[in-house]
């Protein structure tokens, strides 16, 4: 197996896997010009429906999305839409945005003359951009360069079995390897807390995981009067076979694998201090799109997504590389799943399917389109914590 | 019929195909006669599980028997107690002792 891959080599000595020209719309008003602009050049857009008479902690969260967005080393420009007198101050994003040695600029629709214009102006920057971008060239990195975020949803009855499985055996192998893989999902690992801080490379570590878990645990009772097993697993989990709340987190947990070490918590738009194993501690609603904008935020290249029933999630900055642990789901749902584990179902070894996930993933990493991005699936929520 | 368990200290195994009354069901070299329908997914006792004894499953306990499951019986809501907070609690004891946070 080839322990390199094929990136672009940015400025600030980030290695990205993808050229992608992001829109980003500074305000709810400026969305449907950023999505013009997208449609008439293919550019990824994240809309969304902040940007302004925001609360300051909101809105810090909606600026630190935005900006961790841009600063994932995927994206190669950054083209900002914004109206002109909303709350989102472009010029510091931009500012920002440039001193990571990103081409960056910005669209106003008053100054533009109006929305028409607007589209105008910005595809045209867009298509600079595109244009700057085929003339870079992808060099040879090793594997310690790459950053992989993990995640499972649409989960049925083989996602513990196979698909997490497999994702756990190729966590091994991408850490030993000294690359970097991200777990998060935080409100799925009440009831394995003892495995997560067993795995911690330092008592501290740990002490950190089970502190997480229990304020996990202690807000269902807070917040709602009742505890976490009364609320998790949900009706469709029991009806596919899940008893309890331990047993849906120890499925959650195998995506770590066995041999990585967990060298320490990280939080919303945060990079991986050091390779290893990492848990980003969000928490954000335990609705998938969270999870994988998160792991974009974080800088991480793909997000592997173990999905027995099937989604067709993608996102903005990231090839979304989805498998899945059902042979049947694969068989069925081709067109927007890159990897069957489901071959563990038939037999094949959990660490021969980790190793061909690998390969998989090395592809994608190369250039091979993911099935998110040739059907377009580019999604990226802003992550709301705490009500902020 | 197959099903599967995922360590060898777990006394319950997953179905991999629904299975019904009295059908065989392999479990690596055991043969075990359902007890009752269980659908896909789901889990099947390996041993007598008495009332009050754990439902074991990835190797650690998932839950806890609140009434005598015979081998081959459908372990699910309807005979297994669900006691996460009662376990967690006892795993963040454990691990504080261990490393000294707490006596």
């Amino acid at each position: 197996m080839s322990m390199t891959f094929q990136g672009y080599e940015r400025s600030n000595g980030e290695v990205g896997i993808r050229n992608y020209v992001l829109l980003l719309s500074m305000v709810h008003c400026a969305n449907t010009v950023t999505q013009q602009i997208s449609w008439k050049t293919g550019a990824q857009a994240i809309t969304h429906d902040f940007g302004c008479i925001e609360f300051e902690d909101k809105h810090a969260r909606t600026r630190l999305s935005l900006l961790s967005a841009a600063l994932n080393p995927n994206v190669f420009a950054v083209v900002l839409v914004g109206l002109g007198c909303e709350q989102t101050d472009h010029e510091s994003l931009r500012k920002e945005i440039a001193e990571a040695g990103k081409p960056v600029s910005y669209v106003g629709i008053q100054e533009s003359g109006g929305s028409m214009e607007a589209v105008e102006k910005g595809t045209e920057l867009v298509k600079e951009y595109q244009r700057q971008a085929e003339t870079l060239e992808r060099k040879e990195f090793p594997i310690s360069k790459l950053v992989l975020g993990v995640q499972c949803g649409g989960s049925d009855w083989t996602t513990a079995l196979s698909g997490n499985a497999t994702i756990g055996a190729m966590t091994d192998l991408v850490t030993a390897e000294g690359g970097s893989v991200i777990i998060s999902e935080v409100s799925g690992f009440p009831g394995s807390e003892h495995i997560l801080a067993e795995r911690a490379v330092t008592p501290e570590v740990g002490l950190e995981v089970i502190k997480m878990c229990d304020e996990l645990r202690e807000e269902y009772v807070l917040l709602h009067g009742q505890k976490i097993e009364e609320v998790n697993p949900s009706p469709g989990n029991k009806a596919g076979g899940i008893t309890t709340m331990v047993e849906k987190s120890m499925g959650n947990v195998k995506k770590m694998g066995v041999t990585s070490k967990l060298q320490g918590l990280i939080y919303a738009g945060q990079h991986v201090p050091s390779a290893g194993l990492w848990m980003l501690d969000l928490r954000a609603p335990a609705i998938d799109a969270n999870a994988t904008s998160g792991f974009a935020m974080s800088g991480a290249h793909i997000d592997v997504f173990s999905t027995g029933r099937g989604t067709p999630m993608g996102n903005a900055v990231m090839p979304v590389l989805k498998l899945t642990g059902n042979p049947k789901s694969f068989a069925e749902m081709g067109s927007m799943l890159d990897f069957n584990a489901g071959v563990v179902m038939e037999g094949t070894p959990i660490a021969e399917a980790g190793k061909a996930l690998l390969e998989k993933v090395i592809e994608v990493a190369n250039g091979e389109k993911t099935k998110s991005e040739i059907n377009g699936d580019f999604e990226f929520i802003i992550p709301r914590e705490n009500n902020r | 019929m197959r099903a599967l368990q995922v360590d060898i200290n777990d006394n319950v195994a997953v179905v991999a195909q629904a299975v019904a009354e009295g059908e065989k069901v392999c479990v690596n070299d055991l043969e075990i006669t359902a007890a009752g329908n269980i659908p896909i997914g789901h889990k099947i006792a390996l041993c007598d599980i008495p009332a009050g004894e754990m439902v074991v499953k990835y190797g650690v306990p998932i839950g806890r028997a609140n009434m005598d499951i015979k081998k081959g019986s459908h372990v699910h809501t309807q005979n297994t107690e669900d006691i996460t907070t009662q376990l967690c609690q006892e795993y963040a004891k454990a691990f504080k002792k261990k490393v000294g946070a707490e006596k």
